[in-house]
């Protein structure tokens, strides 16, 4: 996938941060996405996962829901032209430094109204190579980890070439078999959900 | 806290009584005044001699039309591609004691297209007043208040309404709201009748920009208080010897009751009667370029929820079956998607207010200019002491 801004930070963290959007393209924001923020003055760029997107209401939108045979021109003018941002939470799992990925908390989170783009597939490759930001979310308090761990794999696997897939994921098994050794049915389930077709 | 609740446990609780009590003497009033409509006709000549007796006295009440007073009339079917336009205002009044004195008006529209699927047209349009002819009026000298940029805003409403309907208006049906009666009023008005003659003269302009535009403009008024109708009936109740200054005062055996109420037998999508609104500003100002404004009631809930609104059209749309009805039939179906007030006008407000954090973002834009050009900005020491005091006393615990 190309790079492409996706929205700008509300609020951050060193763990983490939440970015917000107008309506989501069919292809943008998707939960276990790879995005990237600026942080320290462009320094660094934060490497995160999206794991929740949040859509907002309010009670003008709650007292529309009732409202029988809604014409498109109103769902259209809450959904493009009220300012209420979709949501999106995202995991901070790394972070690039020139030409270096560090698989570890970035130094410094991204601040107010920085842009947030999609990783390209280049750099999903390359962040990926090790897998040592698996422990970081599956030590995340907040996201579903489990969840987040298989779709972020899996969309590690389809930046590569289709040969390579399988023997990506059979690596990534091993490392979730190490780190989750005394949780087998944990383990049985992740297994499950990223074994090659 | 500077407000002791505790002494005013009494007060509000006399106010809830006082308040049903004078619901209770309305309910014994009102099925006179509704059985008093059933008795009006309209070509009625001692009913006519009556109306032409009191408005020699400045009457405001309500003149029937060709329509019987008591008529009821089922929302027409809505046409499948029509125009919803509105525009709301909003305004930073002058503040003497302010860092500066300025003036802010900010205008909200929205072109809702019904029968397509697009997202609507929506605008937001600030203008800031702050020249010595902006800020001082005319004849007086003395600093505009918080009526004249009300004024100012109203007819900034409909100019924007008369903008937007010149490109709308000429292909599909459409209709234009206002969150408001159509009816300016400028009170002090003798205090300021250059400034009040400038005003009227360019709101009228601008219904005749509308007028040939095609577009059928209206007012909207919810939670109206208006007895224009109470005091025809009041009228039509008396001798024509009794009619006087002091007689046309008050509206005699239906004290309180309102027309709101008179026609709360209307079913939810159905209006009243038009009739013609008599106060003299309509004579004066409306009727010679033909825009006498005209009005009628309209219940735009839902079973089991009634939303009566007082809807005002100028006097092209009143006469104009076709229009009436499209103004009719707009506003019951914009008002079933926002439970009983049109959702553009919902949407214009959202889009003209200007929020308590907008206007102190705005005070640091004015700061931060006025800074840049080495003056020292401040604001009085009143509004100073207001600032220290106003956010709640903190009480150290005994």
């Amino acid at each position: 996938m190309n790079e492409m801004t996706i929205g700008r930070l509300l609020r951050s963290s060193t763990i983490g941060y939440v970015f917000g959007c107008s309506v989501p393209e069919p292809e943008v924001p998707l939960f276990g996405m790879f995005v990237k923020a600026p942080a320290q003055r462009g320094q660094t760029e934060t490497i995160g996962l999206i794991y929740n997107i949040a859509i907002e209401d309010d009670p003008f939108v709650r007292q529309m829901v009732a409202t029988p045979d809604l014409p498109e021109a109103y769902i259209q003018d809450q959904r493009l032209n009220r300012q209420v941002p979709i949501e999106v939470s995202v995991l901070a799992v790394g972070y690039r430094n020139g030409d270096r990925f560090v698989q570890a908390l970035p130094p410094q989170p991204p601040i107010t109204l920085d842009r947030i783009s999609s990783c390209s597939d280049a750099e999903v490759c390359l962040f990926t190579e090790r897998l040592d930001y698996v422990r970081l979310i599956i030590n995340a308090p907040d996201a579903p980890a489990d969840e987040l761990i298989a779709a972020a794999l899996l969309r590690a696997a389809e930046c590569r070439p289709p040969e390579e897939r399988p023997r990506f994921l059979r690596e990534a098994g091993k490392e979730l078999a190490r780190l989750l050794s005394r949780d087998l049915p944990r383990l049985e389930n992740l297994l499950r959900r990223i074994k090659p077709s | 806290m500077a407000l002791e609740l505790n002494k005013l446990t009494s007060s509000v609780d006399a106010l809830g009584a006082s308040a049903a009590r004078r619901l209770a003497d309305l309910n014994e009033r009102l099925p006179a005044a509704e059985a008093m409509l059933k008795t009006i006709r309209a070509d009625d000549a001692e009913l006519q001699k009556k109306i032409a007796t009191a408005r020699k006295y400045r009457w405001a009440g309500a003149i029937p039309t060709d329509e019987p007073v008591d008529a009821v009339f089922p929302a027409p079917p809505h046409p499948t591609r029509a125009n919803i336009i509105a525009a709301d205002g909003s305004q930073i009044y002058p503040d003497r004691h302010g860092i500066a004195l300025y003036f802010l008006i900010n205008i909200g529209s929205i072109i809702f297209r019904h029968g397509l699927d697009e997202a609507p047209g929506t605008s937001s349009t600030p203008q800031v007043f702050y020249e010595d002819d902006e800020l001082y009026y005319a004849e007086e000298s003395s600093p505009i208040n918080g009526e004249m940029v009300n004024a100012m805003r109203d007819v900034r409403e409909l100019g924007e309404l008369a903008r937007l309907a010149e490109a709308e208006a000429q292909i599909v049906p459409t209709v234009t709201l206002l969150d408001n009666g159509l009816l300016m009023y400028i009170t002090l008005r003798e205090q300021n009748s250059k400034f009040s003659d400038e005003i009227i003269k360019e709101y009228l302009e601008h219904l005749g920009t509308l007028r040939k535009s095609g577009a059928a403009p209206a007012g909207v008024v919810d939670r109206p208080r208006a007895a224009n109708v109470v005091r025809l009936l009041n009228l039509a109740k008396m001798e024509l010897s009794e009619i006087g200054q002091d007689t046309l005062k008050g509206v005699g055996p239906f004290h309180g009751v309102t027309d709101a109420m008179v026609f709360g037998f209307l079913r939810p999508g159905e209006r009243s009667a038009v009739f013609v609104n008599a106060s003299p500003d309509n004579d004066l100002y409306y009727e010679p370029g033909g825009h006498t404004i005209y009005f009628f009631y309209l219940n735009a809930g839902r079973p089991g929820k009634d939303a009566l609104l007082r809807i005002e059209v100028p006097q092209w749309i009143a006469t104009d079956k076709t229009k009436l009805d499209l103004v009719h039939t707009a506003i019951v179906e914009q008002c079933r998607v926002s439970d009983g007030f049109p959702y553009v006008l919902m949407r214009a407000h959202e889009l003209a207010v200007v929020t308590v954090n907008e206007r102190r973002e705005f005070e640091q834009m004015v700061i931060g200019s006025l800074i840049r050009r080495g003056l020292t900005p401040g604001i009085s020491q009143k509004a100073q002491g207001k600032q220290w005091t106003g956010t709640g006393k903190k009480r150290y615990p005994k």
